[in-house]
């Protein structure tokens, strides 16, 4: 016992439990301030006073109440939610891609999920039918998939880290081009929705989403976790994970099949989101000081949860009435970051 | 465990890229206790053996047993706790320090979550010492020079504690002090006898001191496997790197150069 202390004081284990405390302590304290943020800041304003009295009292006629449990609860819990799924799917395809600026939505997959629920709404508002939540996912997740087969497609027959977020992007402006025609051609008054959602929002999201929302991230994100092992063998490269064990192929059907679920869950729900993918795990691992993904995952969630729900409170509320994409804000937070990580990257391969 | 167990041996192996045999009929065996050498020119072959008993290559035809059992048969999970690799492949961490890189050789050990025991610990700071890098163990593994990256990964693939290392040209990036240290390292591995050596090495005058057994290996055929005695003689050698007769010399372990000033042939 007496050696492992030495070995604990000398390595400063210790120093590393306390960052690592304190990171997760300094994103829960940022989680709530941001949670009570944004159920008291909105066009119908609620006191810190009045809060615990609007969430949990029984006058369901007070206004406080409805705007509260109606629209900010579940858009929050949306908000949380799809942030950490982003987030995580973000930290997978970088994973398995071994390229620090992947991420769903630049790899064109969020815009393959957005093109074929697009088309899936189109049809069943067409036959005035209300479209299930359900359909809603599998839509996303059939067209993540495409999207994400000819992304592997590409990165087969290319070795350069650079042209395969390239050929991402373009797949991503080609479907993102096909839906504003599906959305300019379906003329009916449905589709005004669709815009709205095409470019990316949090509103609207209703109890019903969330019920199928957040079973599916809730259990996508635990699979993940349960993953961390293997995706820490695999940041030695393929070679050596296979090496310590790792069932390779499976391995990577799994990586491919829950970056495709969590980014699909998002699109199905919030449209299309940039750069939280590649933004958030990059802040998290420096925050954390390592990329060990048993602590990177879990951080990656909770990260992903602030940025969003920070990123949202400014949708809503800069130009309050008129909400701005939520892609618009995640953008401006977002892409400076891929910018260090580039000229980071520059400088260390100089050096 | 008996003193000549075979820990690893092939039968008529054929081994080559995408279904297309380079090198067939490799049969050799490796015992407990012994380091054994693949020597030969450059893209003679040595690499895809390696990567063929490593798993990264299918084998062409034949197969491979480790203790015995044909690998065909074993799980991943099972090779890895029989086999552990160092790789020539460059590796891109990022803030990963030398220990986490060496605490990932605990990998087939550990639960689910991988987490680390005490006991686990304990054989990552021992493989560290073994290998004299315990004072990295903070650094970056970005941060440091390739001959200490080298060392790094030699103690994670100790830390494995397998029955046999596969090493692809562990000597790499070393200069010669290192080189002999890291040979120094291997002898005392095995000295107990219940670890192997298989690895690759390009030095001649290393292979020559460090081999209990040498395999050559040259175009389509792995060629004469025996002693370092049998194999550093000017015969073998000069056959093998397609020197002209007399060019090596087996007991300095060196070269001769021509005395008139032409074309060099160095190996």
């Amino acid at each position: 016992m007496q050696k492992l202390n030495e070995i604990d004081d000398a390595f400063g284990r210790g120093a590393r439990g306390r960052r690592t405390a304190i990171s997760f302590i300094v994103l829960g304290i940022l989680l709530i301030v941001l949670l009570i943020a944004n159920l008291c800041i909105g066009s119908v304003p609620v006191p810190l006073a009045d809060l615990a009295s609007a969430l949990f009292g029984s006058d369901s006629t007070n206004i406080s109440h409805q705007v509260i449990w109606d629209i900010r609860l579940p858009r929050l819990i949306a908000a949380v939610f799809l942030g950490g799924a982003l987030a995580l799917s973000g930290f997978l395809l970088q994973t398995f891609f071994n390229n620090p600026i992947a991420g769903p939505y630049i790899l064109g997959i969020s815009s393959g999920a957005k093109l074929v629920v697009a088309l899936m709404m189109i049809v069943v508002i067409g036959a005035n039918q209300a479209m299930p939540s359900w359909l809603l996912v599998v839509s996303a997740f059939v067209g993540s998939m495409i999207a994400m087969l000819f992304v592997l497609a590409v990165s087969r027959r290319i070795d350069s880290a650079a042209m395969l977020i390239v050929a991402g992007v373009m797949i991503g402006y080609i479907c993102s081009a096909a839906t504003d025609f599906l959305i300019t051609f379906a003329s009916d008054s449905n589709i005004v929705n669709l815009k709205n959602w095409s470019l990316g929002s949090f509103s609207g999201i209703s109890w019903n989403d969330i019920s199928v929302l957040l079973p599916l991230v809730v259990v996508s994100a635990g699979l993940v976790f349960l993953l961390s092992k293997p995706i820490g063998a695999y940041q030695l490269g393929e070679h050596y994970a296979k090496s310590m064990g790792v069932n390779v192929q499976a391995f990577r059907v799994a990586l491919i099949l829950l970056s495709s679920l969590l980014a699909a869950s998002v699109t199905a729900y919030a449209g299309p989101i940039s750069f939280v993918g590649i933004a958030v795990p990059h802040l998290v691992k420096r925050l954390l000081g390592t990329s060990k993904p048993l602590l990177v995952l879990p951080a990656s969630f909770l990260g992903g949860a602030v940025f969003c729900l920070f990123c949202d409170l400014i949708a809503r509320s800069l130009f309050a009435p008129t909400e701005v994409s939520i892609s618009a804000v995640t953008a401006i937070f977002g892409a400076p970051v891929v910018i260090a990580i580039l000229m980071k990257r520059q400088k260390s391969r100089r050096a | 465990m008996s003193e000549n167990a075979v820990y690893l041996h092939t039968e008529a192996l054929d081994v080559g890229y995408d279904g297309k045999k380079l090198i067939g009929d490799v049969d050799f065996s490796v015992h407990s206790g012994e380091i054994v050498t693949l020597i030969g020119p450059n893209g003679a072959g040595k690499s895809t053996i390696l990567k063929t008993i490593a798993g990264q290559l299918v084998p062409v035809g034949g197969a491979i047993y480790l203790s015995g059992k044909p690998t065909s048969e074993l799980t991943a999970h099972d090779i890895a706790l029989e086999l552990s690799v160092m790789l020539t492949e460059r590796l891109r961490t990022e803030l990963l320090t030398c220990m986490d890189i060496v605490e990932t050789g605990r990998y087939p050990h550990t639960g689910r979550l991988g987490i680390l025991t005490d006991d686990d610990r304990e054989i990552v700071r021992d493989s560290m010492e073994t290998v004299h890098v315990w004072d990295l163990r903070a650094r970056d593994f970005t941060q440091i020079s390739d001959g200490q990256r080298q060392r790094i990964l030699l103690a994670r693939a100790i830390c494995q504690r397998p029955r046999v290392l596969l090493l692809d040209e562990p000597t790499n990036y070393l200069d010669i002090h290192y080189q002999i240290e890291l040979l120094n390292i291997l002898r005392r591995l095995v000295a107990p006898g219940d670890v192997a050596v298989l690895m690759s090495l390009h030095e001649l005058p290393l292979a020559a001191k460090v081999s209990d057994r040498v395999i050559c290996v040259k175009g389509d055929k792995i060629g004469p496997v025996g002693s370092a005695q049998d194999i550093f003689t000017p015969d073998v050698i000069d056959a093998l790197y397609e020197l002209k007769p007399g060019t090596y010399n087996p007991i300095s372990g060196t070269i001769v150069l021509e005395e008139i000033s032409g074309q060099q042939k160095l190996t």
